[in-house]
């Protein structure tokens, strides 16, 4: 048995005995080198009481480079690309240390979660968000974590299978898409402009009408 | 008997007494197994105790002249003040060497006090022994049990501050050891220090962080920063990043240290890989340490690729200033062109210096990558070519608009009267000096009296040759 295989056993062996952490560590398949990592979104965040899974793929040479990871689990947030899950953290990349272990990189990325780093972000968009107006994005979070990882949203009550709301998902103003779409533009064309644009907050006072219609013309 | 006339006890129960001192010497034995040895039926035991600290202490080891000028040891601390310590003979240590001590318990014992029959710490450190023995001997109490505490109260280093030998230095608990020989005594305190610590972590058992094993200390290495890793992960670890080139992770794999950056020292690299994995370690950080440096140049033989420096004391736009020598294969070649040097004075066979002015050119002045480029090939240089650069450009331009080339043997020739009938002074060549073509020489007007041909009755043309050219087709080609 190779010295990585027992790691990696010993390491999901640990995470099961560990209860107060509450940090998951699941088999896909049969391989211990594909695995599913899970744990609670963070109190007092945005992502509180969602739930977020992440796909963990142990390279060949682990644990002297690092173990890839991604949220599998659709989440908002500067450091994580809204599309693909790709995290960007230090750990994952050259400050990891074959100290590390599943767990404790888990434990940072939850950590992460409280404490967003816009200035290094993987997602550019999400990043202006957070800049542009911090409540709106958590609004806009909060309501991914609803829709996405099972957190309770306004009403208190997961809703995981209620219809999605393509300009909350958006971080949008209702009646900015509103406008623009009265021009007579179709609504996803108007969602997906404002959001490049960034149209949320004091940021809404920087671009001009014409701008956005500009962008909408656009083929 | 003295000692027994000395405890006013001379009734007591012998069987009780053996019973008490068996009883003591098996605690004794179970908790110090290293410490005790002896026959307890002939009453004659030996003690060996060694000196531990739970933390480091810094001891000062001082020659016993100084004691007496100074005067009354450890109640003049200001006296024996920082100033009058040679630090040359301070030392960390953890521990002392042992001191041995050979015990009679009489059959009374403990109703009556042992007798030390001598007391010697091992390398005579301890100035003291005489009063150490009276200190021993004065925690005797009636019926009990004695050994135990000596041991302890030795063990811990207690004594040495009953002892006076421990004073308040800014704020430190520091041990001064007066000794006749100081220079002597230091070496040998150390050594004991650090064998005893290489034992002690060889025995003791580390959870090594990577392969999160329990492992024995004698398979583990202690790094610089005191984290401790078992060696065939250090190993593995470190044959990676040396394999892959990665000479910067090479070193406490810590996930703090590893974001201080802190790297392996040689003593720590050699003692985990191979000499031949050391040999390339060296390599690469000699290699990322030339690399900082702008004026360095690859060695062009592609199977030594050693970066090699500019050389020094040379002027500074002197033409040796494009000489470098590889100091690993020997090959001395041109910075300029990296073909084997071609002298301080001749250009480069095949121009490189196009390519690298237009570089430089093309940066913004007074950038960062513009004093590179001057580093690597001299201001001067660089400022000499560039004029020259210009220049060449200037008389490129003319040449190109105000002369033709000859065909034959390219050299440029400027019209200034007659017929377009061109033949070469230097070779002898007929050519055509609107096209450039060459011409028959035994016949060489048919080219402007074939109708139909470009050159169609074009021998005397006296217009702007510029107005002319352009729009021939196919002309633009030359």
């Amino acid at each position: 048995m190779d010295a990585r295989l027992r790691r990696v056993n010993k390491e999901i062996a640990d995470c099961k005995n560990d209860q107060s952490s509450n940090i998951d560590i699941d088999l896909v398949d049969n391989s211990p080198f594909h695995l599913v990592g899970s744990f609670d979104g963070p109190e007092g965040t945005p992502y509180e009481g969602g739930h977020f899974q992440v796909d963990i793929v142990i390279p060949e040479s682990y644990p002297f480079q690092p173990v890839k990871m991604k949220f599998i689990t659709k989440i908002y947030h500067p450091n994580v690309s809204s599309a693909s899950g790709a995290i960007c953290l230090d750990i994952l990349k050259d400050a990891w240390s074959p100290v590390l272990t599943l767990k404790s990189t888990l434990i940072s990325l939850q950590s992460l979660l409280c404490s967003p780093e816009p200035r290094d972000p993987q997602d550019a968009e999400v990043a202006k968000h957070y800049m542009t107006s911090k409540s709106s994005f958590e609004e806009t979070a909060r309501y991914w974590t609803e829709i996405y990882a099972g957190g309770p949203g306004k009403t208190g009550k997961a809703r995981a299978s209620a219809p999605k709301d393509e300009v909350a998902i958006a971080g949008l103003d209702p009646a900015h898409v509103q406008q623009f779409q009265s021009l007579g533009f179709e609504k996803g064309k108007v969602i997906d402009v404002l959001r490049r644009l960034n149209y949320r907050g004091a940021n809404v006072a920087n671009i001009n009408d014409d701008r956005v219609v500009e962008e909408l013309l656009k083929p | 008997m003295a000692a027994q006339t000395s405890s006013g006890r001379t009734d007591v129960d012998r069987a009780e007494c053996a019973s008490l001192q068996g009883e003591e010497w098996e605690v004794l034995e179970s908790i110090y197994p290293d410490c005790v040895s002896g026959n307890l039926t002939s009453g004659l035991v030996k003690l060996e105790i060694p000196i531990e600290f739970p933390e480091p202490r810094t001891v000062y080891i001082l020659d016993d002249r100084t004691q007496l000028s100074t005067g009354n040891l450890g109640s003049d601390t200001a006296v024996l003040g920082p100033s009058s310590i040679p630090v040359s003979s301070s030392l960390p240590l953890t521990t002392l060497p042992p001191l041995l001590l050979d015990v009679l318990l009489p059959a009374t014992y403990p109703y009556s006090p042992p007798v030390i029959q001598t007391l010697h710490a091992t390398n005579s450190w301890l100035p003291s022994c005489l009063k150490l023995q009276r200190m021993l001997l004065e925690m005797w109490q009636d019926g009990e049990g004695l050994l135990y505490n000596w041991i302890e109260l030795i063990r811990s280093g207690e004594f040495l501050e009953t002892l006076g030998m421990c004073s308040d230095v800014n704020g430190e608990e520091v041990i001064r050891i007066y000794h006749s020989a100081p220079h002597l005594l230091t070496p040998l305190l150390k050594v004991y220090d650090q064998s005893t610590q290489l034992t002690r972590f060889s025995q003791t058992s580390y959870e090594c962080q990577i392969c999160l094993t329990a492992i024995k200390g004698a398979r583990c290495i202690s790094l610089s920063c005191s984290h401790v890793f078992c060696r065939a992960c250090l190993e593995d670890f470190w044959r990676l990043c040396i394999t892959e080139g990665d000479v910067g992770h090479v070193g406490c794999p810590d996930p703090q240290c590893v974001k201080a950056g802190r790297e392996a020292n040689e003593e720590e690299v050699r003692r985990v890989v191979t000499e031949e994995e050391v040999r390339r370690w060296k390599w690469l950080r000699e290699k990322r340490e030339l690399e900082k440096d702008p004026s360095i140049i690859h060695c062009p033989m592609s199977f030594c690729q050693r970066p090699v420096l500019k050389p020094t004391n040379v002027d500074d736009g002197s033409g040796w200033e494009r000489l470098r020598e590889c100091p690993d294969c020997g090959y001395s070649f041109c910075a300029y062109c990296k073909r084997t040097w071609h002298g301080p004075l001749s250009d480069c066979p095949i121009s490189m210096t196009e390519s690298f002015v237009l570089e430089y050119l093309a940066l913004p002045e007074g950038s960062p990558e513009r004093e590179v480029l001057e580093r690597r090939f001299g201001r001067n240089n660089i400022r000499k070519l560039v004029a020259k650069y210009n220049e060449e450009q200037a008389n490129k331009q003319w040449l190109d608009s105000s002369t033709m080339s000859c065909p034959s043997c390219q050299v440029h020739v400027e019209k200034s009267l007659g017929c377009n009938h061109m033949t070469c002074t230097k070779c002898k060549t007929h050519f055509c000096y609107r096209c450039g073509d060459k011409l028959q020489a035994n016949d060489p007007y048919v080219h402007f009296s074939t109708p139909g041909h470009r050159c169609y009755s074009k021998l005397f043309d006296f217009q702007s040759i510029d107005d002319e050219w352009q729009p021939v087709e196919g002309f633009d080609l030359l």
